[in-house]
Formats: C-alpha cells, structure tokens, sequence
C-alpha cells in the first residue's frame, strides 16, 4: 500500500531526474546511413547486355 | 611537431602488408573473361600504387622505404614486366583500367613498350574520349595518361567541375559516396599526395575546413577505410589540414587523438578492416590497411623536415580553376 | 496534444515546444492566449525549454499574458541551478532570469536578484565536437542583442560550431544540428560553403516535425532573416 503522499513525493522525486537530465543531456547516439547503389533504369541482363527497363504499366483509372 | 601515432600505424599496417604479400599474388587465369578482376588485378594495382606513393614519401633509410621498393617490384613481377598488361589489352581493347594500373609502374620508370604503342592507338580514338565514367575517374584517366607520357585528351579542369569535390557542395550531405568521389578527386589531382599545390585554393580552403567532421563521422562509425583515405587527403593539401583542430583557446582532445583510434582499430599484425570489428580476412582488410599505411606515411611526412629525397616526376595535374 | 510512449516530462517538453513553435508562426496569438500549465509536470517542462518558452515576445515582439508570464516567473522560481550544477544548467537558469527581467522591466524582483552571469570558462577548453553539444543545448541563449559570455564564446569560434553541426547532421542529431544552426544564424565568420540556409529547412524537414527541433530551427530562420534585412537595410 502507498499512500497518496508517497505517490505524489514519488512523482516528484523522478520529475527532478529526469529535469536534470533534460537540462544537462548526455549527447545522442549517432545514427549513420549511407546512400545505396542502386542501377536505376541501367539493368544488366544476363549476357552483360545493358537495357532499359520497360515503361513500368499505369493503373488506368475507371469511372 | 611529432607524430608516434601516425608512425606506429604506418609500420605495423606495412607489416601486415608484406605479410601478406602473396595474397595480392595474380592467378594464373587472370586474363580469362571470368576472373574478377576487383578481386584480382585491382589489389594488385593498389599495391603498386600506394607503395610507390609510400616510396617516394620516405627517405631511402627509412625502412618503409624499402619495404615498399620491394613491394613495387613484387607487383611488377606479377604482371611479367608488363607483358600481361598487353594480354590484357589484347583481349579487352577499350577497358581503360590497364592502363590506370600500368600508369603507376610506368611513373616508377617500370615500362612496356609495346603495350604503350598499342594503348597509344586506343587513346587516340574518339571513343576512348568518350568513355562515359563518373567525373572523379575521368580525372584519374586524365592523370594516367600523363604519367604515361601520353598527350592529354581532356581539360582537368574541367573535369574537376564536373566532381563532386569540384561544386563545392554543402558539407552536411558528406556520406560514404559523396567521400569517395572526393577522396580520388584529390588523389587523382595532387597525384598520389605528390603535388599538394595542385589543389586550388577554394578546394583547399574547403577540404581544410570541413574534413575534420568528416574524419570524426567516419570514426564514430567505424568506416576505417575512408577514415584513411580522408586522412591522406588531409596530408595531400597546399597546407596540410589538422584532424583534430587547435581554434581559439580551446585545447585540443591530442595532438593525434585521431590516429590513436586507427592504432586501435588495428589487429596485433597490423591489419586494419575496412569497416567495424572483425572479421577481417584479406578482401575485407588488404584495400584499408594500404590505405593507413599510405596516409600515416603521408602524415609523419608532411609534419617531418622537408623531403629528403628528389620526388618522382611529379608534374601536377593542372586542375587550377582560378 | 499529448504523445503516448514518452517519459511524462518528454511529452509535456514537446507540447510546450509545439505550442511556442505555433505561437513563433501563426502572428503570437496563440502565445497570449495559452495558459501555461502550472502543475510540477507543466512548470518542469518550461524550465527545460527556459527562455525560449518567452521566445514570441523576445524575439517577435508579440506581446504575452500577464498569467503566462506569472507561470514562466513561478517555473523559474521552482527550479532554481543548485549550487555546483552543471554549467548549462546555470546558464539556462540565467536565461530565464535575464528574459523575465527585459520583459518586466527595470525594477529588481526581489525574489529573483540579479546575480550575475555564470562564467563560461569551461567553455574554452572543449574540443569542438563537445563545444558544439553545449552551446546546442543552450540555443536559448542565442538571441540578437543578448550578450553573454556564452555568446562572445560562440562568436570566437564560427567554424567550429559549424563543424558540430555538419557532424551533427551526418549523426541524424537534429536537435543538436538545429541548436548549433541557431547560433550559427546569428554569428559572422560561418564559411559560406556550409549552405546553412538549406541545411536549416533540411533539419527541420528530417527531423519528423520534432517540436523542439523546429523550436531551434524556426528560431534561427526568424534570426537569420532579420540579419539579412539589417544588412539590406545597411547597404
């Protein structure tokens, strides 16, 4: 059992944590991500021969 | 100013390099239409290249000066003296990379004559002009030729504006391809770190600034191998440019923090992977330790006395804009 | 606004930081009209957004409630820096001193003595990766015509800062490269080759709509286009 006092003594106890922590942050970690290759429209087929890849089908629209 | 950090990764990745000399050896079918050749030739091209570029950095008392003598004419004597070079051409008579890899050995003085005669033939064609690469390259092809002693077929400088490097783009969207780019934009300019001066200034200025955030990002993430090759680019410039900046009244972490890290990410032989931690076996390791091996060779030369030694035929590649 | 799956003072942070970010955007009226929560959890979050709770009125002009500011001046008052706090912690707190004094005037509040500014010294001696996390996380102080030792400490160092927030960038840290950009809107000496104007509607536009990001970032815009109006002006 807690009393309601603890509970609210509790909230304001973690409320000072983490005050101190957003006032004096530790740096973020670093998230890194590179560009991938991608061939695009340049595909190689499979006798080395360079082609373009067909028009890519348009959903016609109805009604 | 000294540098142990740098020294220390440049002898032990040299050891590692000649430890493992026989692995950049070429098989036998080098020549059949199925060997890979990224995996064949380029690594031994990349010896050639960096060694010589660490030969020429050195004085001949220095032991990575021999090492990397021995090295040179190791890979020579792959390539039979040269004669593969024609083989090579015979059967793919408009690649251009025999002729990137044959320039290094050709500046060293290591020739072939009739392979010259024959890619003298090529480099006269209109297609050969026309041979569509990324701009960085095309500056290397511009480089090749006049190391060959061939006549030059574009105007650098106007390759070079057509680089990456060359627009001046915003620093802030630097990542592993855009790094690249520039990196072979510099060395394929200044030859190798040969001719510093051959930087134009606004590149310098540019490079001086904004390369030790690119460094510190690189080593955050573990990406050694353009770690390096930032760090050769760093040495290759009019005034070398610091990793670690001392600015206004702030001291810096060390003078060598950035090497430190590097010296750390090397394995007990001195191999260096191209990214993280392990694995490192030879393809994932031998292009990244030639690379620290080449930089930090750079660096504790470019801090040292001047050269002692007469530097190989350096003419700059003349991509000054302004 | 209230964002599930956050720490209760993260998510009463970013509503803060929304709300002044609107109040910066759609003319101030929001900012007057607004009261400002005054629970622990309400007034903790202005004391970690600080200064830049008041940002409509100091840096537009617009003009606040009385109950607004009263609730800024309570926050102040309830979490003061303890003695051997971390300096950004002093710094922030100075902050909000010194913005409760320009908007309320000359007379001393005697619960809120003018105490002087920190001391910036530690400041000199970081490298500028550090240097730049720093003077991030005190972008509220980065504001025209508020000198400080923190201020003239950024002004020395242009290139560094702009260094931290290419880093920053290349990190996906968009609050840290959107407090570095901050500074960097209001300091001379940034090399021109850094594109801070792009980089500034990239940040905010990567960054997700993160409400403290587009604090900064707006922030630095409003800072930057009216320097540029200034030099307009003076040429």
């Amino acid at each position: 059992m807690f009393s309601e006092e603890s509970v609210v003594r509790d909230v304001a106890q973690d409320i000072d944590i983490d005050l101190e922590a957003a006032l004096n942050p530790a740096e973020a970690e670093g998230t890194f991500r590179d560009t991938r290759e991608c061939a695009a429209l340049a595909l190689i087929g499979g006798q080395g021969a360079l082609l373009l890849s067909p028009p890519t089908p348009r959903p016609t629209k109805k009604g | 100013m000294t540098a142990p950090y740098a020294d220390e990764v440049a002898r032990a990745a040299l050891r590692w390099v000649r430890g493992h000399r026989d692995d950049f050896a070429l098989p036998a079918d080098v020549t059949d239409p199925r060997t890979p050749v990224d995996r064949t030739l380029k690594p031994l091209g990349e010896l050639a290249q960096l060694c010589l570029s660490i030969r020429r950095a050195t004085p001949p008392d220095d032991e990575r000066h021999h090492v990397a003598a021995e090295l040179v004419d190791f890979a020579w004597r792959q390539t039979d003296d040269g004669a593969l070079f024609l083989d090579l051409l015979r059967a793919e008579p408009f690649a251009t990379y025999p002729l990137e890899i044959y320039a290094a050995f050709a500046e060293a003085g290591l020739r072939h004559p009739e392979f010259e005669r024959l890619a003298g033939a090529v480099l006269r064609t209109r297609n050969w002009r026309a041979t569509e690469q990324d701009p960085n390259r095309r500056l290397g092809i511009l480089n090749t030729e006049r190391r060959g002693g061939f006549p030059r077929t574009a105007d650098p400088a106007e390759a070079l504006e057509r680089t990456w490097l060359g627009a001046l783009p915003e620093p802030w969207s630097f990542e592993r391809p855009s790094g690249y780019a520039l990196t072979h934009t510099v060395f394929h300019l200044t030859n190798w770190g040969a001719a510093p001066h051959a930087v134009p200034d606004d590149l310098a200025r540019y490079l001086g600034t904004w390369l030790p955030a690119w460094t510190d990002g690189c080593l955050e993430d573990q990406q050694w191998d353009l770690g390096c090759e930032l760090l050769a680019v760093a040495a290759s410039l009019p005034e070398p440019s610091d990793p670690t900046p001392e600015t206004a009244g702030a001291a810096r972490e060390s003078d060598e923090s950035v090497w430190a890290r590097i010296a750390e990410a090397q394995d007990e032989q001195g191999g260096l992977p191209e990214v993280g931690g392990r694995p490192r076996d030879f393809t994932h390791c031998y292009h990244s330790t030639l690379v620290a091996a080449f930089a930090a060779t750079l660096t504790t030369e470019r801090t040292a006395p001047p050269p002692r030694t007469a530097p190989l035929a350096t003419e700059p590649l003349d991509g000054a804009r302004t | 606004m209230s964002q599930s799956g956050l720490p209760p003072l993260t998510g009463a942070v970013r509503d803060l930081a929304h709300e002044v970010v609107s109040a910066l955007r759609g003319g101030g009226h929001l900012a007057g009209s607004t009261a400002l929560a005054d629970d622990e959890l309400g007034l903790a979050a202005v004391r970690v957004l600080g200064a830049d709770v008041l940002l409509p009125a100091t840096l537009a002009g617009y003009s606040l409630s009385p109950e607004r500011v009263a609730a800024f001046r309570t926050a102040t008052l309830a979490f003061p820096a303890a003695p051997g706090a971390a300096p950004v912690t002093a710094w922030s707190h100075w902050g909000m001193r010194r913005a409760l004094r320009t908007l309320s005037g000359p007379d001393e509040d005697p619960a809120l003595p003018d105490t002087g500014e920190p001391g910036a010294s530690w400041l000199h001696s970081l490298p500028w990766q550090r240097f730049t996390h720093q003077l991030a996380v005190l972008g509220a102080l980065a504001l025209p015509g508020l000198p400080s030792e923190v201020a003239t400490t950024a002004a020395l160092r242009p290139v560094d800062l702009a260094r931290g927030f290419v880093r920053a960038v290349r990190r996906r840290d968009w609050l840290q490269a959107a407090g570095a950009a901050r500074w960097l809107a209001l300091l001379d000496g940034v090399p021109d080759t850094l594109g801070l104007d792009t980089g500034l509607d990239f940040v905010l536009l990567m960054s997700d709509d993160d409400p403290r990001v587009a604090l900064q970032a707006h922030a630095a815009r409003h800072i930057r286009d009216e320097r540029l109006l200034d030099e307009g002006l003076r040429a």
